[in-house]
C-alpha cells in the first residue's frame, strides 16, 4: 500500500498541551496548548450581511467562518483581540467539543504536520476509562473526515510503560506497572496489567502542576515580591523546585548555609527596556513539590499522601500482579520533574511496605515474607513520556497490523474501534 | 487557514532552533529528527556523528527521477548557491541512503553572518520541496518563452505550426505515484499545467466534483483574471491522450483530469511567474485540505442538527390522559388531594 514508507503521526492530545510528531523521533515535533480560538458570533453577523445572517442558515453557507480560527499559541494570541472566543475542547482528558476537535485536528494535519492523512497511520492516545463511544467518535472523524490510512488508539498509561523500556533500570520489557501521571490538571495513579488498565484500582489525587504554581504564588505574594505573576511562579517551579529528604533537617540547612540554598531569579521581560526585577527564591524551593508527599500544606480537603495512594492502588489491585506493580513504577508527565522526586517516593513507599509485611509477619507467627521489591523508575523522556512512547511503538514493524485499517472501517463501521487491539 | 503553506513549518522552526540559539545555550546538541510533507516526501536532518556543528539535511520525493530528467539538480544549484559560505550540496554519490538530495549546513560558520542572512538561509530551505518540484514547472515556462518568439510574426493558425506544436513534448512528473500525475505542455501563447488524480473514498468523489464545479464557475462570475480551469471525467483531454499510459489499470474509471490553461498574463517573469509555480503545484493538497474541512463543517451542521432534534424530543413528552380523555393530574384522592406534579 501507499502509506508503508511514510512514517505514522503520533497525536497525543492532552488537557492541558496537545503533543505532535512523527514516529521515530525522540521528541515531539510540536508541542502547544490544546486551544482553540473561533471567530466569535456577534463578530460574524456584524461582518456579514447584517439584516439576515441571524435567522437562516444559507445566507451564511457562502461565507469561510469554519475556515476562520487558530489553534495553539496562535489561539492565544488571537484570543487577546477582540473578534475570538478562546476555548479548550479537551476537558479533564476527555474531549467534551466533537466540532472543535475536529477542526483542531485539520489544523495540525495540514498545517502543523503538513501531510495527506490518507498516507500515514495514525496514533493517538486516549485516558484510562476513556468511553467506547468516544474512541467511536474519534475513528468517525478520523476514518471520514480524513480518510486517514490506519488508526490505532492507545491508553496513555500504556504507552507511559512502553517509554520507560529506554531507562537503564528497566531490564524486561514488560507492558505490567504502576503509572503515576501528573500533568497540569489532575494526577493519576494508573496500575496496568499485561497493557490492560485495571479500571477498578484507578485512583486520582486533585493535587498537581497546576496547584505548585499557585502555592508558590502564594508564597511570592505573603512576602511581596515585586513580580508576583503565574509565569514567574511557573518559571521557578521549573528551575529551583526539588524533592528533600526530610523537611525539618531542610529547614535547618536552609538556616545554616543560607548562601547556598537561598537563590533569586531574575525576571525577564518580553519588552527589553523595562529594568530586570530580582524576586527571592526561598523555602518553596522544596516546600512546593512537599505537597505531594505531604498534602496538608496546600490543601485542606484532600489530606492523603502520594505515596499511600500508590500502596493503595496496588493492593487495591489483583493479589497476583501486586509484586510486579510495586517493582515497576513509572513516572511521566512535567510535574514528576522535580529532582529526587523518585527516590522520595520509592523510599516513602519502602517504609509503607516494610510495615504491612512485619506486621503480617508477626500476626502470622514467624512465618518469613520473601520480601516486595520496590523500584520507582524515572527516565529522560519523563515529560513527554506518553508521546515517546507512542513513537516507540508506532515505529515498530508490527504496528501497521495492530491498527484498524480504513477498509476494515469502511467494512465495519465505528463498531472496530470497540475492541481493544493490545500490543505485545 | 484557507490556503496551505507553503513553507514546511517544521523546517523552519527547528533550523530556527538550531541557528538562533538561546542566549545562555552552551555548544551545539545533536539532533536527529524526521519530517515529513506532502505526497510522501521525506526530510531527514541530523548531525553529522561527533561534528555538532554540521547539520546534515536530506530530501526524499517520489518523483525525483522525472524531476531528475527536468533538471531539478541544476535548478537546486542555482537556488542554493547564494548561500554557499554555509550551505554545501552534496554530490549525487555521497546523498544520504533512501534519500535523493543532501545538504550539510555549517552552523559554526553561519554564526557570524548578519541575521537576515540567517532567515534567509531558513527561508529557502523551508521552501526545499517548492524548489524542488518547481523545476520541471521553470523548465515549461523557458520553452514558452523560446515558442513564444520564435512564433512572435508568425500566422499561428497555419496548419504546419499547428501541427508543430501539437507535437510539443509534454512533461510529465509521477508526483503520487503512477495513478496521479501532473502533465505540462508548454506552447507558444500558454501553458497548459494538467492534473490526473484519483478518490479513493466514495464520498470525496462527490465533494471533488462539487468542488471542481465551483473552479469552472469562479472565472464566470468575478475572477476573470484566474486561469482557466477543465474537468474532465475519465477521458483524458486530447492534448495529453497520447501520453497517458494505456487505461489497463482498474482504477481508470475513478480518475478525473483537472486542467489549467496558464496564460501570458500569468508568466510575466519575476515574482508573477514564481508565484504561479508556488500555487499550482499545492493545488492537489489545497484541493483535498477543502474537501476535508467541508467534510468536518458538515459534521459539524449535523452534530448542531441533532442536538435541536434531541431538544424537541425532550420537550415532546406524552401528556397524561387517561382512557375517557380526562387529565390525569386533576385526579383527586379520596381525601380529596391531587397528585404531586
Amino acid at each position: 500500500m501507499a502509506s508503508m514508507g511514510t512514517p505514522a503521526v503520533v497525536m497525543d492530545n492532552g488537557t492541558g498541551l496537545t503533543k505532535l510528531g512523527f514516529a521515530g523521533n525522540d521528541s515531539p515535533s510540536f508541542v502547544f496548548p490544546t486551544a482553540i480560538s473561533t471567530l466569535s458570533a456577534s463578530s460574524s453577523k456584524s461582518s456579514g450581511n447584517n439584516a439576515k445572517s441571524t435567522g437562516s442558515f444559507l445566507s451564511s453557507k457562502r461565507g469561510l467562518e469554519d475556515l476562520d480560527f487558530f489553534i495553539g499559541n496562535e489561539a492565544l494570541a488571537a484570543a487577546n483581540g477582540p473578534n475570538y472566543n478562546l476555548s479548550y475542547p479537551i476537558r479533564h482528558g476527555q474531549i467534551e467539543n466533537w466540532d472543535h476537535m475536529e477542526r483542531f485536528w485539520e489544523s495540525s494535519i495540514f498545517k502543523y504536520l503538513r501531510c495527506e492523512p490518507e498516507d500515514h497511520y495514525f496514533l493517538l492516545t486516549e485516558p484510562p476509562l476513556n468511553p467506547p463511544e468516544n474512541r467511536e467518535s474519534v475513528a468517525e472523524i478520523m476514518f471520514e473526515s480524513f480518510n486517514c490510512a490506519g488508526l490505532y488508539i492507545a491508553v496513555q498509561a500504556v504507552l507511559a510503560l512502553a517509554a520507560s523500556w529506554t531507562s537503564s533500570k528497566v531490564s524486561d520489557r514488560s507492558l505490567t506497572g504502576t503509572v503515576i501521571d501528573s500533568g497540569d490538571g489532575v494526577t493519576h495513579v494508573i496500575p496496568v496489567a499485561e497493557g490492560y488498565v485495571i479500571g477498578g484500582a484507578i485512583k486520582n489525587i486533585p493535587l498537581a502542576g497546576r496547584d505548585i504554581t499557585l502555592f508558590i504564588q502564594s508564597f511570592l505574594r505573603d512576602r511581596g515580591e515585586l513580580d508576583t505573576s503565574l509565569q514567574t511562579a511557573e518559571k521557578i517551579k521549573q528551575q529551583f523546585c526539588y524533592v528533600c529528604p526530610d523537611i525539618v533537617k531542610e529547614f535547618n540547612k536552609f538556616d545554616q548555609y543560607p548562601q547556598e540554598k537561598f537563590a533569586q531569579y531574575m525576571v525577564e521581560y518580553a519588552d527589553k527596556n523595562r529594568s530586570k526585577t530580582v524576586v527571592d527564591v526561598g523555602y518553596e524551593r522544596f516546600l512546593a513539590p512537599e505537597i505531594f508527599f505531604n498534602p496538608e500544606i496546600c490543601s485542606s480537603d484532600f489530606l492523603t499522601p502520594l505515596p499511600t495512594v500508590v500502596d493503595q492502588v496496588i493492593q487495591a489491585s489483583p493479589i497476583d500482579v501486586r509484586k510486579k506493580l510495586y517493582k515497576n513504577i513509572v513516572l511521566s508527565g512535567g510535574s514528576t520533574m522535580f529532582k529526587d522526586f523518585d527516590r522520595r517516593l520509592q523510599r516513602d513507599l519502602k517504609t509503607l511496605v516494610k510495615e504491612r509485611i512485619e506486621l503480617s509477619e508477626r500476626l502470622s507467627g514467624g512465618v518469613k515474607s520473601s520480601g516486595v521489591d520496590v523500584q520507582v523508575i524515572s527516565h529522560s523522556r519523563q515529560r513527554n513520556a506518553v508521546w515517546f512512547g507512542g513513537s516507540l511503538l508506532a515505529q515498530t514493524s508490527e504496528f501497521k497490523s495492530y491498527s484498524y485499517t480504513k477498509q476494515q472501517y469502511d467494512e465495519e463501521g465505528p463498531n472496530l474501534v470497540r475492541n481493544f487491539s493490545l500490543f505485545k | 487557514m484557507l490556503q496551505i503553506e507553503q513553507t514546511n513549518l517544521l523546517i523552519q522552526t527547528t533550523l530556527t532552533d538550531k541557528i538562533f540559539p538561546e542566549k545562555d545555550a552552551k555548544g551545539y546538541k545533536s539532533i536527529d529528527r524526521i519530517i515529513s510533507d506532502f505526497d510522501f516526501t521525506t526530510y531527514h536532518i541530523s548531525t553529522l556523528g561527533e561534528e555538532k556543528h554540521l547539520l546534515l539535511i536530506s530530501i526524499y520525493l517520489k518523483c525525483w527521477d522525472d524531476l531528475e530528467s527536468y533538471g531539478v539538480v541544476k535548478y537546486l544549484q542555482d537556488k542554493y548557491v547564494q548561500f554557499e559560505e554555509a550551505l554545501t550540496i552534496l554530490p549525487s554519490g555521497d546523498v544520504e541512503n533512501n534519500y535523493n538530495y543532501s545538504f550539510v549546513l555549517d552552523l559554526a560558520k553561519l554564526e557570524g553572518q548578519s541575521d537576515e542572512y540567517k532567515q534567509s538561509v531558513i527561508d529557502s530551505l523551508a521552501l526545499l520541496k517548492r524548489n524542488c518540484m518547481a523545476a520541471p514547472l521553470e523548465k515549461a515556462f523557458a520553452r514558452y518563452d523560446e515558442l513564444a518568439q520564435q512564433y512572435a510574426n508568425s500566422n499561428t493558425y497555419a496548419e504546419e505550426i499547428q501541427a508543430e506544436l501539437q507535437s510539443e513534448k509534454v512533461l510529465v512528473i509521477n508526483y503520487r505515484g503512477i495513478d496521479e500525475s501532473i502533465y505540462i505542455k508548454p506552447s507558444f501563447d500558454r501553458v497548459t499545467v494538467i492534473f490526473s488524480t484519483i478518490f479513493q473514498d466514495e464520498t470525496d468523489k462527490i465533494f471533488g466534483k462539487v468542488f471542481l464545479q465551483e473552479f469552472v464557475d469562479a472565472r464566470k462570475r468575478s475572477v476573470q483574471t484566474a486561469p482557466q480551469v477543465l474537468y474532465s471525467h475519465k477521458e483524458p483531454p486530447l492534448d495529453i491522450a497520447h501520453v497517458v499510459k494505456s487505461n489497463n489499470n482498474t482504477d481508470a474509471d475513478n480518475k478525473g483530469y483537472i486542467t489549467f490553461v496558464l496564460f501570458p498574463r500569468h508568466l510575466v517573469r519575476g515574482d508573477k511567474r514564481e508565484n504561479c509555480i508556488t500555487h499550482i503545484q499545492v493545488f492537489r493538497n489545497y484541493f483535498h485540505y477543502h474537501i476535508k474541512c467541508s467534510k468536518a463543517y458538515m459534521h459539524s451542521r449535523m452534530r448542531f442538527r441533532v442536538k435541536e432534534f434531541l431538544k424537541i424530543l425532550n420537550r415532546a413528552k406524552p401528556e397524561n390522559i387517561d382512557n375517557d380523555g380526562s387529565r390525569i393530574e386533576n385526579r383527586k384522592t379520596a381525601s380529596g388531594r391531587r397528585f404531586a406534579q
